[in-house]
């Protein structure tokens, strides 16, 4: 496998904590919180983060398509992962299209093979594995993974909590940059 | 947990079960082993796990043993339900009732008020009770809207009407009672020549109420009559289902009245009350397990578990088992109570002694009960007969050829150092440590058993036994005992 190469864009007000492992072509977009050994891993093409999402400690995002899936052959395929999510601590994510408001619990583990719109919540220690596509409002919970689709808008955005990260997290840890938008575009 | 509650060491309760020695309790009284099986169970008071209130049985039965104000998810159904708060805005309603027209286009004008709304929500799987359609509560501890039961007024008509017929039975048994009482009389009784019996008396008075109250009689009850059930709509073997709007058959039992189908009718089921509990030994009826009354305490007043009176055996070791061959098992033994105890390791009792024993045990039970019946007020308790240990042994143990010695439990010796005791232990220990020893003993596996089989030795273990010194004045000094434990171990599995 060749090396990586690193190219990290972040957006202004994003707060992405320097302790945390970022490789390959990564871009966040602005107002997205990244905790401290957080790890968001682009290996088979670029990821990108949109806005308001919090990834907190030991989560991974991981772009790996597997030799044998049916994505294996596309070249420059882009991991998107849409707004408003929430990937708690140590939750593992290879999904390869992510939608809005989405929110892995706890140790969840959700596969490559598997697609997830929006609104889902995949609760703690749940492992997705196998090829599917989760609806909107999907909620999977228990031990047995059990699915029911919330009626409900799912309990609402973590604002509150985004805006108090931004506020504390910057106090007690050195942050990656922003890089300059106009500078970027005048490069390219 | 593992370690707590392996199964490799198991004692022989009085009743013939083997059970390992966590789950054993130990009577003082008796100065026997008793377990689960064998023991009065009896429920001390009605408490919700929730909210932790304490309600009185009467109560606790008025209300189905559930609680008024906490819930359980309907759909994980194993966690409860918490109220959750929401703002929204409303109007200004207020003045409108008070005021009249002028106040009206005061809120039409858009002046909002924020109010606390609340709702009901699992942080499992995030059910809440928005999803059926539940809106929401001004007030956290406000009734929620009660479900209602399709068969709930013919459910209590049928429940009316066996009440009913419960009453008249005893009214018509009470009544043969009584015409009989006055043939069977033994004695010739003067008043009732006389006609001046307590009852002709009240009659003649005016007093008579049991004349005047018309019999009872069982509310009838209109029988219910099969209807035809239509025959199964065609899309059910056409249309594929939806699994997410189907209950699972756990939702459905959690909630027996109704046993929904779909998602959409899981109301929050009220939670079930927990029962605190206490065991009482049945042959002597003392408590051996009381907890304490109040919900919050996790405490017992009264606990005998068999841990902490009897020593426990462990395995430490077992060399690899072949049939034939002896092998070497190393055994740790605690001492757990404040007195030194003498062990000897003997063989366990052939059948027939066993046999002997449990007849010796059913006969001085009889003898007991019937001094105790004269004295006591309770009902005699139904013993069952100890039954013959099922466990067979597979291997043969070599007995130690002498007993030993473990030091009493001392919570401040683990802060000393190692001192090495002048005594010369036997050849068989290998190490003792405060209240701890270890032994080795060799088995010799069965020639018949095959590889993966398990291989039970056994012995009786008998042990001192000091009794604690109780407050009753005949028993203030503290007694030993020598008493006897059964002991089964899993040593491990043959291999080759």
């Amino acid at each position: 496998m060749s090396k990586l190469e690193n190219k990290i864009k972040v957006m202004p007000k994003a707060v992405v904590c320097e302790d945390s492992t970022i490789k390959g072509d990564v871009t966040i977009c602005s107002g997205s919180v990244i905790h401290p050994s957080a790890q968001i891993i682009a290996e088979s093409g670029p990821i990108i983060i949109g806005e308001n999402c919090i990834i907190e400690e030991y989560a991974k995002i991981i772009h790996r398509i597997p030799p044998d899936h049916k994505l294996a052959q596309e070249k420059n395929h882009v991991l998107v992962i849409g707004a408003n999510n929430l990937f708690e601590v140590g939750s593992t994510v290879e999904a390869l299209k992510i939608g809005e408001k989405n929110i892995f619990e706890c140790k969840s583990y959700v596969s490559s093979n598997v697609t997830i719109s929006s609104g889902c919540v995949i609760g703690a220690g749940c492992h997705v594995v196998g090829e599917q596509h989760l609806p909107e409002n999907t909620v999977i919970f228990g031990k047995n993974c059990q699915q029911r689709e919330a009626l409900d808008k799912v309990s609402g955005s973590h604002m509150l909590q985004l805006d108090f990260l931004r506020k504390v997290l910057p106090n007690y840890h050195h942050l990656r940059k922003p890089c300059d938008i106009k500078k970027a575009a005048n490069l390219s | 947990m593992e370690y707590l509650l392996s199964k490799n060491v198991e004692y022989v309760c009085e009743c013939g079960l083997l059970k390992p020695l966590t789950n054993l309790y130990f009577c003082r009284h008796c100065l026997n082993l008793r377990c689960f099986f064998c023991c009065h169970h009896e429920v001390d008071s009605h408490f919700c796990r929730n909210c932790l209130e304490n309600i009185p049985s009467g109560e606790a039965k008025l209300r189905k043993n559930k609680c008024n104000t906490c819930f359980d998810c309907p759909s994980c159904t194993l966690s409860a339900l918490s109220a959750r708060a929401t703002t929204i805005q409303v109007p200004m309603t207020k003045e409108v009732k008070e005021g009249g027209e002028g106040s009206e286009i005061e809120a039409s004008s858009g002046k909002m008020v924020s109010k606390k709304m609340y709702y009901l929500a699992c942080l499992a799987c995030r059910f809440s009770s928005r999803d059926v359609g539940i809106s929401d509560q001004p007030s956290q501890n406000f009734f929620w809207p009660e479900q209602e039961y399709m068969h709930a007024i013919r459910f209590n008509t049928i429940l009316n009407h066996y009440y009913s017929v419960v009453l008249h039975d005893k009214q018509l048994k009470q009544e043969e009672r009584r015409r009989r009482s006055t043939k069977q009389s033994k004695f010739p009784n003067m008043t009732d020549r006389t006609g001046l019996n307590v009852s002709a008396i009240r009659r003649q008075m005016g007093f008579d109420k049991s004349a005047a109250k018309p019999k009872s009689k069982p509310t009838a009850i209109a029988p219910s009559i099969a209807e035809d059930v239509d025959d199964l709509p065609e899309e059910i073997f056409t249309q594929p289902i939806n699994l997410k709007n189907i209950t699972t058959i756990q939702q459905r039992f959690t909630q027996p009245a109704n046993q929904p189908e779909s998602v959409k009718h899981l109301y929050p089921q009220h939670k079930n009350l927990s029962i605190k509990r206490s065991i009482r030994c049945r042959h002597c009826e003392h408590n051996v397990i009381k907890p304490e009354y109040n919900p919050t305490s996790i405490k017992y007043r009264i606990q005998q578990f068999a841990s902490s009176h009897v020593p426990e055996v462990r395995i430490i070791k077992c060399d690899q088992l072949v049939p034939n061959k002896s092998a070497l098992i190393t055994l740790k033994i605690t001492n757990p109570t404040m007195n030194d105890m003498i062990i000897t390791i003997m063989d366990l009792p052939t059948e027939e002694e066993e046999k002997m024993m449990i007849e010796e045990m059913r006969k001085n039970f009889e003898k007991n009960l019937s001094v105790s019946n004269k004295s006591s007020l309770m009902r005699p308790s139904l013993i069952e007969d100890s039954r013959i240990v099922s466990c067979k042994i597979t291997a043969k143990l070599e007995l130690p050829d002498s007993s030993f010695v473990i030091n009493q439990r001392d919570d401040s010796a683990e802060f000393d150092d190692d001192v090495q005791s002048d005594k010369k232990d036997p050849k068989f220990i290998l190490w003792r440590k405060a209240n701890k020893i270890a032994i080795q003993l060799s088995i010799t596996p069965n020639g018949e058993l095959k590889v993966n089989d398990d291989v039970k030795i056994g012995f009786s273990m008998n042990f001192t036994y000091s009794s604690v010194p109780s407050s009753t004045p005949e028993k203030k000094e503290t007694q030993r005992y020598a008493l006897c434990a059964r002991i089964y171990i899993n040593a491990g599995k043959i291999v080759q």
